[in-house]
């Protein structure tokens, strides 16, 4: 018997993550808080540490702008903004 | 494999051997299902009339997987709908992609939120879906399927799947399937959809919410002692709506509630005013309860002896009638940050 598959193709091929830089001494960490409680807490510490520990330097934290809220997507001003003015950014904390 | 790799060979056709083929491949609901053969799914895309089937009626988060029409129709196959039943879940298809639904977010979050579906106008007779008795419940299968079927989409084409593409902490069973019609004979209004200005002999709902909490009063005969057991339904901690002020309430009031409040000539906007007006905490125990509030402006501004609404507006509750005899409705609340979205039945 012939049958479709039920899932079709994708619109839009999935992104994958830049690769992380090999040395990050000297280098700009910005936190990007996604709106989840202690998020921010979170991720400064994180940021701390990984400074601390490699020679980098928190330079920026920002919520994710218009409307910020774990539930919706970051505004295009912000990411321009993490994309120009830091080299890594921490995010992605969940419940 | 994908769809657009063509046909699947499948050895068993015996009801077991589809399902087990589907489940190898991570596909289906656990639930038995109907092979999506090439006839069957012409005979459903028949349903439609004269359509282009491979246009796309929306790309669906977080897969961003394209939906077909050809797409939906086997999927619609494969949960038991009639072709009859295809403008409908196209329809609701249509909507899932408007972006103020926010369907990647009520997929990715950790809520047990279900996109409800509900059927109005004439659709709801030609389609045979239950707006009566027992109208969120099983034996119809009209209702049932098509609940299904877009479930099936969600988990197929949009990506839905618990764990990669969908974060539910519990899950819930409106997530297998959650359909209901507008009871229009017994509404002593115009239908919902008119009443939003969505002017077609037949629409679709898509309201992304929790399973609905009962609230029952079988012997006031002023409609608002019988809503202030909805308000006591609505004024909970523990739903969304509390911290987010966006999300609305879908009321689904049964017919005799309904025929009390018309009877005292309430309108929806009557009763939508009174709840927003009576479903109501204090402010120090909202704030209490909650670190992040997404309140609107002037719900931040006010002092902690205030008593707030739980939503923003009462544009946000919505009424509509469903069910049969009896004295039992129903609150839906939201999941929070998204809208409902109506559009007209068009294939």
């Amino acid at each position: 018997m012939k049958i479709y598959a039920p899932d079709g193709a994708i619109g839009a091929p999935a992104r994958s993550l830049a690769p992380s830089p090999e040395v990050l001494s000297g280098l700009r960490i910005g936190v990007l808080d996604n709106g989840k409680p202690n998020a921010r807490e979170l991720m400064l510490r994180a940021a701390e540490q990984l400074g601390s520990r490699t020679g980098a330097v928190l330079t920026l934290v920002t919520d994710k702008g218009t409307g910020h809220n774990a539930a919706t997507a970051c505004s295009d001003a912000v990411l321009d903004r993490l994309a120009s003015d830091v080299d890594v950014v921490i995010t992605g904390s969940a419940d | 494999m994908s769809f657009d790799t063509g046909l699947l060979d499948l050895a068993d056709e015996s009801p077991e051997g589809l399902l087990g083929f589907y489940e190898d491949n991570g596909w289906g609901d656990g639930l038995p299902l109907v092979p999506p053969t090439p006839e069957r799914v012409d005979a459903m895309l028949a349903g439609l009339g004269r359509v282009d089937p491979d246009e796309i009626v929306a790309t669906l988060a977080p897969r961003f997987g394209q939906a077909t029409r050809r797409l939906v129709a086997v999927n619609a196959v494969l949960a038991g709908c009639r072709p009859e039943h295809l403008p409908v879940l196209v329809s609701a298809v249509r909507a899932l992609g408007r972006p103020e639904l926010n369907l990647r977010g009520v997929n990715a979050t950790t809520h047990p939120v279900a996109p409800l579906l509900i059927v109005h106008g004439e659709v709801v007779a030609t389609g045979a879906y239950n707006p009566g008795l027992g109208a969120f419940g099983p034996g119809n299968r009209a209702n049932a399927t098509t609940g299904r079927a877009l479930r099936l989409v969600l988990l197929h084409v949009a990506g839905a799947v618990p764990g990669p593409g969908d974060a539910s902490t519990q899950g819930g069973p409106a997530k297998y399937t959650y359909c209901v019609a507008e009871n229009q004979t017994a509404t002593p209004w115009e239908s919902y959809p008119a009443s939003i200005g969505v002017n077609t002999p037949s629409a679709v709902t898509i309201h992304c919410g929790e399973a609905p909490h009962n609230f029952h009063d079988m012997e006031s005969d002023h409609p608002a002692r019988i809503l202030d057991k909805c308000a006591s339904a609505m004024a909970s901690l523990g739903q969304n709506n509390a911290p987010i002020s966006q999300g609305e309430y879908f009321v689904a009031l049964c017919p005799e509630h309904a025929a009390t409040a018309a009877a005292h000539g309430w309108t929806r906007r009557d009763i939508a005013s009174y709840l927003f007006e009576s479903a109501r905490l204090p402010a120090r125990t909202l704030r209490a309860a909650f670190d992040h509030l997404a309140w609107e402006p002037w719900m931040h501004a006010v002092g902690d002896d205030a008593s707030l609404p739980l939503t923003g507006s009462p544009d946000n509750i919505r009424v509509f009638v469903c069910g049969g005899a009896g004295k039992h409705s129903s609150v839906i609340p939201s999941w929070g940050m998204t809208k409902s979205v109506t559009l007209p039945v068009e294939p």
